[in-house]
């Protein structure tokens, strides 16, 4: 966890359902609690929309810039339209043709929708909360914690510098695109952190966003296996009822076989990556208190590292 | 009273919708299944979708067009003659080229554009594509009439209507107003003033270099973009007619049914044709089962199994208050949706389940359901 939490960036990846957003909102607990100064992003589209991590805050949407959403935790979306305002603002140095650029309709909706210049927006929202200071040399936002969304999306992202430097590769964008990979592409500085569940189908996706981050040169910090049923039984018990839920349909014989599938799928995760693996328990508790217990958990068990 | 079997059997097209991870994939594909089993000609259409689906199914990834899913396994599934399941699982690029070519009448007039790199590497990375490539190919299959019915699994994404929403931006994108900035020749004397600023604009953000090539690349798109304009138009015009239906899978999770509630809202705010609610792995339409008790073993049950079968009784505890929460939760969803909708609970099926005789089984329990709620 003292990895994770030396970074200037940490990307919380994984499919939908995986219980990414919880997660993530407990790592900003974390963080804050190890007396970081945390700021809590998700890309948004500007939009009401539901937000899985906003709600987790009692919000609906992350703040459009940087507010405190709980104490001493800041959140905020990433918007492409907000990074796309602030990039030509610093890059027209002419804060007259800048306004005019921006007001100028059909400019903004190239910059909304056309090709790869939409991720390129979110991307300079990104950037520049990496940049700002609270005094020469201090981070503001110590440690910026990203819920990425679905798979495809995070890729799109993190693979977006090498694709757009193979076609620009000189002028501000250039630049700041350059800037922004010392960032993501510094180990030291950034880490990805795949979200997934105990279950066949799972693992195989996290292992395929592994691949995908190492080949957009993103550093894989970990994987939290989530949800993990705790196994309650010997050896034995376990040969017993396995035989005897095959004769008699019971209730519980679900969550009994989930612990064998389990078992498999953590030993199949663990020997197909090195990346290091933390194992969180199926918890009880919703809402605020499964954050809490959440926290509890991370802050004691240690990663431990796969064996392929 | 609608039941999803009605839909099934009678419906031109069930879009799928529902949050990350609640099994729309694997859903989608049995309500295709059911149709087929019907004896109806179904094309399932997924964006981008595990390997593990594709290898049930039997088809490859990402063909240039539906394949028919292997006769021997549509025969083990029950599906019969006429009916038949095709399955497209296709990636962004290919139905972007694809629209590319038929739009420009001719290889010599679509390959400028195809040839183009930001084309190349826009169509690579442009994660709204997903979304328009659904619609597109929905309308293609739509139009076409080779089918009787067509299930759209929608992309996954943060939103899981994106998909009806990704291609108006990309159409107030597409629209005239952009190209005539680009296309001098086209504009007006203010339109001309216009062009110089943007050319200066884009000159400083992107270099002088890139500029002249997104010049390029817009000139040469756009005769191509009016007609795919009018196509997404046209899609959505025709996802709000009543043979088309709108169905949403949630899981119990707390989390997930606050998500279906909210997309739910925004399917009829947006005027779509909503017709019901799938809760999958839920325990709600269970009743076989027992509660583990030491009763039900013989008087000579080893020791192992006796301490064993204590220990389940905490494992069933949660089951069993899971059945009565999930029926409620049922109920709840019968409600919201109201006469014109079904609510269904599908089962939790074994983890990771996704082989066919998985999908044959779904497909049944889709079909056989014909209340429009819980008992």
């Amino acid at each position: 966890m003292n990895d994770l939490l030396g970074k200037r960036v940490v990307l919380v990846t994984g499919k939908g359902g995986v219980g990414r957003s919880t997660l993530t909102a407990a790592l900003a607990q974390v963080a804050r609690r190890a007396g970081k100064r945390v700021l809590l992003a998700e890309v948004g589209d500007g939009s009401d929309d539901y937000s899985a991590l906003a709600q987790r805050f009692g919000l609906n949407q992350l703040p459009r810039t940087a507010a405190e959403i709980a104490p001493g935790i800041q959140g905020s979306q990433l918007l492409s339209d907000a990074g796309v305002e602030l990039f030509l603002t610093s890059v027209l140095r002419v804060p007259m043709l800048a306004r005019t650029a921006l007001g100028f309709e059909p400019l903004r909706r190239l910059f909304s929708a056309a090709p790869s210049l939409r991720e390129l927006g979110t991307f300079f929202h990104l950037l520049t909360y990496l940049r700002a200071e609270q005094s020469p040399g201090v981070p503001l936002h110590e440690l910026v914690l990203v819920d990425m969304p679905a798979t495809g999306h995070t890729l799109a992202l993190t693979g977006l510098p090498d694709v757009i430097l193979r076609l620009v590769t000189r002028g501000p964008i250039a630049e700041g695109l350059r800037e922004g990979q010392s960032f993501l592409n510094n180990p030291l500085r950034t880490s990805a952190y795949v979200v997934t569940l105990p279950e066949t189908l799972p693992v195989s996706e996290a292992l395929e966003l592994l691949e995908g981050l190492d080949k957009t040169r993103v550093h894989q910090g970990g994987v939290f296996v989530n949800r993990v049923p705790r196994d309650l039984f010997t050896a034995e018990e376990s040969g017993a009822i396995a035989a005897f839920i095959q004769r008699q349909p019971v209730f519980g014989a679900e969550g009994f076989l989930r612990i064998g599938e389990a078992q498999k799928a953590i030993a199949r995760l663990r020997a197909s990556t090195a990346i290091p693996t933390l194992q969180l328990p199926e918890l009880e508790q919703t809402g605020d208190a499964l954050i809490e217990a959440l926290v509890d958990v991370l802050r004691a068990e240690p990663f431990r590292p796969g064996v392929p | 009273m609608t039941t999803l079997a009605r839909l099934i059997e009678q419906n031109k097209v069930i879009v799928c919708c529902g949050a990350g991870g609640v099994g729309k994939t694997t859903t989608a594909a049995s309500v295709a299944l059911g149709g087929a089993r019907l004896g109806r000609r179904v094309l399932v259409l997924t964006i981008d979708p595990s390997r593990r689906l594709a290898e049930t199914l039997g088809v490859s990834r990402n063909p240039p067009e539906p394949v028919a899913v292997p006769e021997d396994r549509q025969r083990a599934a029950g599906v019969q003659p006429p009916g038949n399941l095709d399955a497209w699982m296709l990636d962004s690029k290919l139905v972007a080229d694809d629209a590319v070519r038929r739009f420009a009448g001719s290889e010599e007039r679509a390959r400028p554009v195809l040839e183009n790199r930001l084309y190349q590497q826009a169509t690579l990375i442009l994660a709204g594509l997903h979304e328009y490539t659904a619609m597109k190919a929905l309308h293609r299959f739509i139009t076409e009439g080779h089918y009787d019915l067509v299930v759209l699994d929608t992309p996954p994404s943060r939103n899981a209507l994106d998909f009806l929403e990704a291609p108006r931006r990309l159409a107030g994108f597409l629209d005239g107003a952009i190209f005539r900035m680009f296309t001098p020749t086209k504009a007006g004397l203010i339109g001309r003033a216009g062009v110089r600023l943007i050319g200066r604009v884009l000159r400083l953000v992107f270099g002088a270099e890139f500029a002249t090539e997104l010049t390029a690349f817009f000139e040469s798109f756009s005769s191509l973009f009016e007609s795919l304009n009018a196509d997404i138009l046209d899609v959505r015009q025709r996802l709000t007619q009543p043979d088309t239906a709108f169905v949403l899978v949630t899981t119990p999770s707390e989390a997930a049914v606050k998500e279906a509630h909210f997309f739910h809202d925004r399917i009829l705010q947006l005027g779509l044709p909503f017709r019901g609610f799938i809760l999958n792995r839920s325990q709600a339409g269970r009743s076989d089962k027992v509660f583990p008790d030491a009763a039900l073993l013989a008087p000579d049950a080893p020791p192992a199994l006796r301490s064993g079968l204590e220990k389940l009784k905490w494992l069933a505890r949660s089951e069993h208050l899971q059945v009565a929460r999930d029926r409620g939760l049922l109920a709840e969803l019968a409600l919201r949706g109201g006469k014109d909708a079904f609510a269904l609970a599908l089962p939790n099926l074994p983890a990771g389940a996704s082989d066919m005789a998985t999908l044959a089984q779904i497909a049944t329990l889709a079909l056989a359901e014909r209340r429009s709620g819980p008992r």
